[in-house]
């Protein structure tokens, strides 16, 4: 469907007020110029150098005119006086010709103290979380403090599909995940432990450091990752398909429905899952025991309650719940703030990942002070 | 030539199907001419938006051929596809602009991906767009979750302006306008239409851009294309849902001309 190329005919007089006429024909559009584009850019820039007032312009014979031609002509365009062309590529060429007179948007000049100014907002914005967090965090110890009154409206059917989702599907890979560890872990500590004659000392390391700590550790940040993301990308999705406002609208309460199911359910979730974990770690650590160590399974479940204190389990499935519950409530509280845009979605996901493994490893932090003499 | 030099899209013996083997369309034969516009309508589940997948390249049909441009959407070079896409423009119903750039951004950005224009003559190209759509250039830096129903309309036509294609195809392109929009909104694409030459396909309910606009009705009723005429043709067929669509208690509103 090519028609005639895109040309340009220029005729310069010698005398008389018009020194040049340019005459354009063919079809001035994106797909037939750009083969030619550089030539012909080339001669409506020196045309662009001559005083205006000596050039006359017949675009009559333009056959097709699309917005790429019609920049290229406009700008040649600028100032001329004497311009024959059609009406319909006359209206296009003006609104062109007007649209390269806008300027671009300035780009915001570099403030020299921006670290500072970036430090500064950084810090109100964490000042602001903290904040709402703490908002959020009382609104719903208010609505258990209700729900506890009236426990009929307890969302059962999504607290069971809660724990369900974070709960069992978890299962299979933080299992697996508990298991290495203890593999890797007895194998390193029995490595060091035989210089010394120490062989036994093994289960009290692995004992108290899987019982303790790497269990719930092992299962929350895994819950932060698989649990914690998807809460938050789902809430993030409601927002942006205003499906937050139209409970909002119905008098339905964000708090009761949506947040608490969650934070319960991985409350009740994570401890269950750390049990899992805390076996299948002991699992690992049993079987390295036997082939490295050659300590028999039946003595190393014999010696195990002897070295870890029952307290340490309860410490490790008390902080579990802890954890599980400042996972789903940092993964609700960056869901509720995404905006209805895709960049702050997925940066509300990163966000709230990040947040809630940090918040799980202070929260750890504290224990471990608060806790330093039991056990 | 052949009848691609008269034609934008033809369809030929399409059978489309969705889910699991129900038949949707079955041997549906559709030609649109270049600088007509050409309405599509049928009752509701009659598969006016498949239809429109299929069309746009977007599902490849069961049976039959779907060619836009004289290039099959089965065609295994992937340029002349590309190419035959960069031809159409296509407005969705909800706008589809991207979320997270500007309004600016979203009109610029076919024109960017399409490549070998300077930043300067992209600018020049936008504004003249957003100039078009009657929009102003201080609305480029707007992001579309700012924007109104009306006007994420207008920069998503000016977003499928933008190569100056020369098939703009509209999907529900009044739905959720107030009658005044409306008006305009047809008002705009009208006068668009008379500078830039497009042929449209359109898929509406409405019966005010079908008046104003349409050149021809394709209804599609019983699983394929039905009649396709012009308006005053359609509306003196038999068919159930042409009466009830066209119906007297749905009478063209008084005071236009």
């Amino acid at each position: 469907m090519p028609g005639p190329e895109a040309a340009l005919e220029i005729e310069t007089a010698a005398h008389g007020p018009v020194r040049t006429r340019v005459r354009a024909s063919g079809e001035w559009t994106f797909a037939s110029l750009k083969t030619r584009r550089h030539d012909l850019a080339r001669r409506l820039a020196e045309l662009e150098r001559q005083p205006p007032e000596n050039l006359a312009w017949d675009l009559t014979a333009v056959a097709q005119l699309d917005d790429a031609g019609a920049v290229w002509l406009a700008r040649a365009l600028r100032g001329a006086q004497r311009v024959e062309v059609s009406p319909r590529h006359r209206i296009l060429l003006n609104q062109v010709g007007d649209a390269l007179g806008i300027p671009a948007i300035a780009a915001g000049r570099v403030d020299p103290l921006w670290p500072v100014v970036r430090i500064g907002e950084a810090a109100l914005q964490f000042g602001q979380h903290l904040l709402d967090a703490t908002v959020r965090l009382g609104l719903l110890v208010i609505r258990c403090v209700e729900l506890a009154r009236r426990p009929r409206d307890l969302p059962l059917r999504e607290l069971s599909a809660g724990i369900y989702r974070s709960g069992v599907t978890a299962l299979p890979v933080t299992m697996l995940v508990g298991f290495l560890v203890g593999i890797v872990l007895t194998y390193l500590s029995a490595l060091q432990l035989k210089r010394y004659g120490a062989d036994l000392l093994v289960i009290n390391i692995v004992g108290v450091g899987v019982v303790r700590e790497l269990g719930p550790m092992l299962a929350s940040i895994i819950a932060a990752g698989r649990s914690g993301s998807a809460i938050t990308a789902q809430l993030g999705v409601m927002r942006v398909t205003e499906e937050i406002e139209a409970l909002s609208v119905m008098g339905v309460s964000i708090n009761v429905r949506l947040i608490l199911p969650r934070v319960i359910a991985l409350a009740v979730a994570l401890p269950l899952v750390t049990f899992c974990t805390d076996l299948a770690a002991i699992g690992g650590a049993l079987l390295v025991s036997r082939f490295t160590l050659g300590i028999a399974p039946a003595a190393f479940l014999e010696a195990l309650p002897r070295a870890v204190e029952v307290v340490n389990f309860w410490i490790g499935i008390g902080k579990s719940v802890v954890f599980g519950f400042a996972v789903a409530f940092v993964a609700c509280h960056f869901g509720l703030r995404v905006l209805p845009n895709t960049e702050s979605l997925a940066a509300g996901v990163t966000r709230s990942v990040v947040a809630a493994i940090t918040t799980v490893i202070v929260l750890d932090a504290l224990f471990a002070i608060l806790l330093r003499n039991v056990g | 030539m052949s009848a691609s030099a008269e034609h934008v899209i033809e369809i030929e013996g399409l059978v489309n199907t969705v889910g699991a083997g129900l038949v949707l369309h079955h041997d549906l034969n559709l030609a649109v001419r270049r600088d007509e516009v050409m309405a599509l309508v049928g009752g509701s589940g009659s598969g006016k938006s498949q239809l429109l997948r299929v069309m746009l390249g977007l599902k490849p049909p069961q049976a039959g051929t779907v060619r836009v441009f004289g290039v099959s959407w089965a065609d295994p070079k992937w340029k002349r596809l590309r190419d035959a896409r960069r031809r159409m423009g296509m407005l969705f119903q909800n706008g589809a602009l991207y979320s997270a750039l500007s309004v600016y951004d979203n009109v610029a950005f076919p024109l960017r991906e399409r490549g070998g224009l300077r930043e300067d003559e992209i600018r020049a190209i936008v504004y003249s767009k957003l100039a078009q759509v009657e929009l102003d250039p201080a609305h480029g830096v707007l992001l579309p979750a700012n924007l109104s129903g009306g006007m994420v309309k207008r920069v998503a036509l000016a977003r499928a302006l933008a190569l100056s294609p020369e098939l703009l195809v509209l999907d529900e392109p009044t739905a959720g306008l107030d009658p005044d929009r409306t008006a305009r909104f047809v008002g705009l694409v009208k006068r668009l239409r008379t500078e830039q030459r497009f042929a449209v396909v359109m898929v509406t309910h409405d019966l005010h851009p079908l008046y104003e606009l349409s050149d021809r009705v394709a209804v599609l009723a019983d699983r394929h294309i039905i009649a396709c005429d012009t308006i005053a043709a359609v509306r003196r067929l038999e068919h159930r849902f042409v009466q009830n669509f066209f119906g007297p208690e749905r009478r063209r509103p008084a005071g236009e001309g």
